[in-house]
């Protein structure tokens, strides 16, 4: 957040912060919307459905619903799939109507004969909003929360009751959920192959509902999310990695939410890197007076390390992996984003996902060289080319790295 | 079409570490005067040429033939061996199997078809500077460069062997006079530059103080080669340098 004293002179007025809308604001008129129901013990809703588990307190977390104040199919407000061609504040707008109920339960205690653990399972697993009510031991408490990693939503309060109405189960979910033999990384890929949306596999996965019976456990919904998308990437990496190479440069670019986003793929043996620009004033640079780049990567043989970068280092690679399986082709990608001052709040590591994925999905500019894919990163980028390259793992290697064919000579 | 043989585990475990870090499938090609396999990783910056002669077997039996191996599915029974255990290595042609026997353990492993497995070429290269040093030097230039730098210099002078790596803010050298090398040959200074990734994947299978041979010319390949069972085999391993850009 800025300091205060710079936000008490400007009130909104001046963008003394730097960025392109004031965030206090863009908070206060979502919180403004949702004050009337911070009076009440009760909450009546239908939940989308979504869950959240919390990692405060680890082994010990937070489980509980998230319920908005309206009836009705609610699902889109827990589908981040449906959400890249809607704005920003549209997102605050109807993530801060959900309401977080909370109950302490060790991450072991899946099984619990416990309502609330139970419900809240069964909500995670539901395929249809489900009509949820919950009493809570005090009024709800708090501002919306927002993180790098998931999606925003509103205030919480510890569950004194809760009710849920019947669930429906997404059958291929609940086979998966029967099946305590099956390993949680394959029931996981199992329902990937058979479409089901990453976000509703995140979900399932978060109330320990895959996995051998005895290593069932909750999982805090940030772990849960980075989990799966990972789990997904590694095992559409394997096939990227045995296919043909493409054969040509190719240059995706997108601008979404004030990110910029390229993503240059070469013909080469699968290598991946993730490099991130943030301008002073935005988000994960609220100080600094310079840009600030970081880069996470792995070239073919993967990496052992967690991210530095976190957890939308795997997101991105999941999206570059579905279109190369797609196409069953192999290349070397690097993600490239460059986040200006109107990126004003974190919506979570969705948004990397979706919109690596939107990217992806538009026709990229070809090139039968790597210089000329550069001119378009040129072109698109406040960046300068060379700074990207100097902060990229896999550009400079690719660049600087022959190759044994190089010297081989015609004789 | 016959292949029957005998070895100490430790020997086939060299052959896998060698290997392993470059390609997950090599094609070994079977004689009657021992076996011999060439591989170069999928960006194609490093290529490993291996000889296992027969005298480096305890028994050696075979026809011509190529064998068609996954490197993972061998290391996992090899990894359950011990040092001084004598693996035995059969071809069941019936069932395309080869079967591995650790003492009282046995792995029917499917072996994959080669039709498909290249052949590659190994480029003649001119180096003129060359090295012999004791293995234990070239490891440790590499693993006091790796935590500065993703790349090192290979230079070899008249009189000098030197690593050279530099970080953003850190240097580091390894300089080792001509009187302290097994040999030096060299007209002039010659220096390439050498991803340090794949000089670790290199260095790994190295042991103690035995010699190595190290080529170098500038900006070319480097060709790295050492002996391994007790002399009986022979390790060449090339290296595509990287370019110095601005």
């Amino acid at each position: 957040m800025q300091s205060t004293s710079l936000c008490a002179l400007c009130r909104g007025t001046k963008y003394l912060c730097g960025k392109s809308r004031c965030p206090v604001l863009v908070r206060y008129y979502s919180q403004e919307k949702i004050k009337p129901l911070l009076n009440k013990l009760l909450i009546e809703g239908a939940s989308p459905p979504s869950v959240f588990i919390g990692r405060q307190g680890y082994p010990k977390v937070s489980i509980g619903p998230l319920i908005p104040p309206v009836m009705g199919d609610t699902s889109f407000i827990d589908t981040p799939e449906q959400w890249i061609n809607h704005s920003l504040d549209e997102i605050v707008d109807f993530r801060s109507m959900l309401i977080r109920g909370t109950h302490t339960v060790n991450i072991y205690d899946v099984e619990s004969p416990d309502r609330i653990v139970q419900l809240t399972r069964e909500l995670a697993l539901s395929k249809n909003s489900v009509f949820t009510e919950a009493f809570f031991q005090k009024k709800p408490r708090g501002r919306i929360v927002f993180s790098d990693e998931v999606q925003p939503y509103g205030p919480s309060a510890p569950i004194k009751k809760f009710d849920i109405s019947n669930p429906k189960y997404d059958h291929r979910i609940e086979k998966a959920f029967y099946d305590t033999d099956l390993k949680a990384r394959d029931a996981v890929l199992t329902l990937y192959e058979n479409g089901v949306e990453v976000s509703k596999i995140q979900r399932a996965f978060s109330v320990g509902a895959f996995g051998t019976k005895k290593y069932r456990r909750f999982v805090p919904t940030r772990w849960s999310i980075t989990a799966v998308d990972s789990n997904i990437g590694e095992y559409l990496m394997s096939q990227t990695k045995t296919a043909e190479w493409i054969n040509e440069y190719r240059v995706y670019y997108l601008n979404q939410y004030d990110n910029r986003w390229i993503i240059l793929m070469i013909p080469y043996a699968w290598q991946y890197e993730l490099i991130e620009a943030w301008y002073p004033n935005t988000t994960w640079n609220p100080y600094g007076s310079n840009i600030a780049i970081f880069n996470s990567y792995e070239f073919y043989n993967g990496r052992k390390t967690y991210a530095e970068i976190g957890g939308c280092y795997y997101a991105a690679r999941l999206a570059v992996n579905e279109t190369l399986t797609r196409e069953r082709r192999q290349a070397a990608a690097v993600v490239m984003r460059e986040a200006h001052p109107g990126y004003i709040l974190p919506i979570g590591v969705w948004n990397v996902r979706e919109s690596v994925r939107k990217a992806l999905s538009s026709e990229p500019y070809r090139f039968d060289t790597i210089g000329e894919a550069l001119d378009i990163v040129r072109q698109k980028m406040d960046i300068p080319v060379e700074r990207w390259i100097k902060n990229s793992a896999v550009l400079k290697n690719l660049l600087q790295q022959k190759r044994l064919e190089d010297f081989l000579r015609i004789t | 079409m016959s292949f029957n043989a005998k070895i100490k585990a430790e020997i086939l475990k060299t052959l896998i570490e060698v290997t392993s870090p470059l390609v997950s499938e090599v094609k070994l090609n079977i004689g009657k005067d021992g076996i011999s396999l060439r591989a170069v990783d999928p960006a194609h910056v490093a290529m490993v040429d291996l000889q296992l002669n027969k005298e480096a077997f305890e028994e050696y039996q075979a026809d011509e033939m190529e064998l068609g191996i996954d490197i993972d599915r061998l290391n996992a029974i090899m990894r359950l061996s011990s040092t001084g255990d004598i693996v035995s290595l059969e071809y069941d042609e019936k069932n395309n199997r080869l079967i591995v026997k650790v003492g009282n353990l046995t792995r029917k492993m499917a072996l994959i078809d080669t039709a498909g497995m290249p052949d590659p070429k190994m480029p003649t290269l001119d180096l003129p500077g060359k090295v012999i040093l004791k293995a234990s030097e070239i490891t440790k230039g590499v693993k006091a460069s790796e935590s500065i730098s993703d790349h090192l210099a290979l230079i070899v002078t008249d009189d000098a062997f030197e690593v050279f790596a530099e970080g953003d803010t850190d240097i580091v050298n390894l300089k080792l006079p001509k009187d302290s090398l097994v040999e030096l040959e060299s007209d002039g200074k010659y220096k390439s530059l050498f991803s340090i990734d794949y000089l670790n994947n290199m260095i790994k299978p190295l042991k103690g103080d035995i010699p190595i041979t190290i080529k170098v010319g500038n900006d070319n390949p480097t060709r790295v080669e050492f002996d391994i069972a007790e002399s009986k085999g022979h390790v060449i391993y090339l290296l595509a340098p990287r370019i110095e850009s601005e």
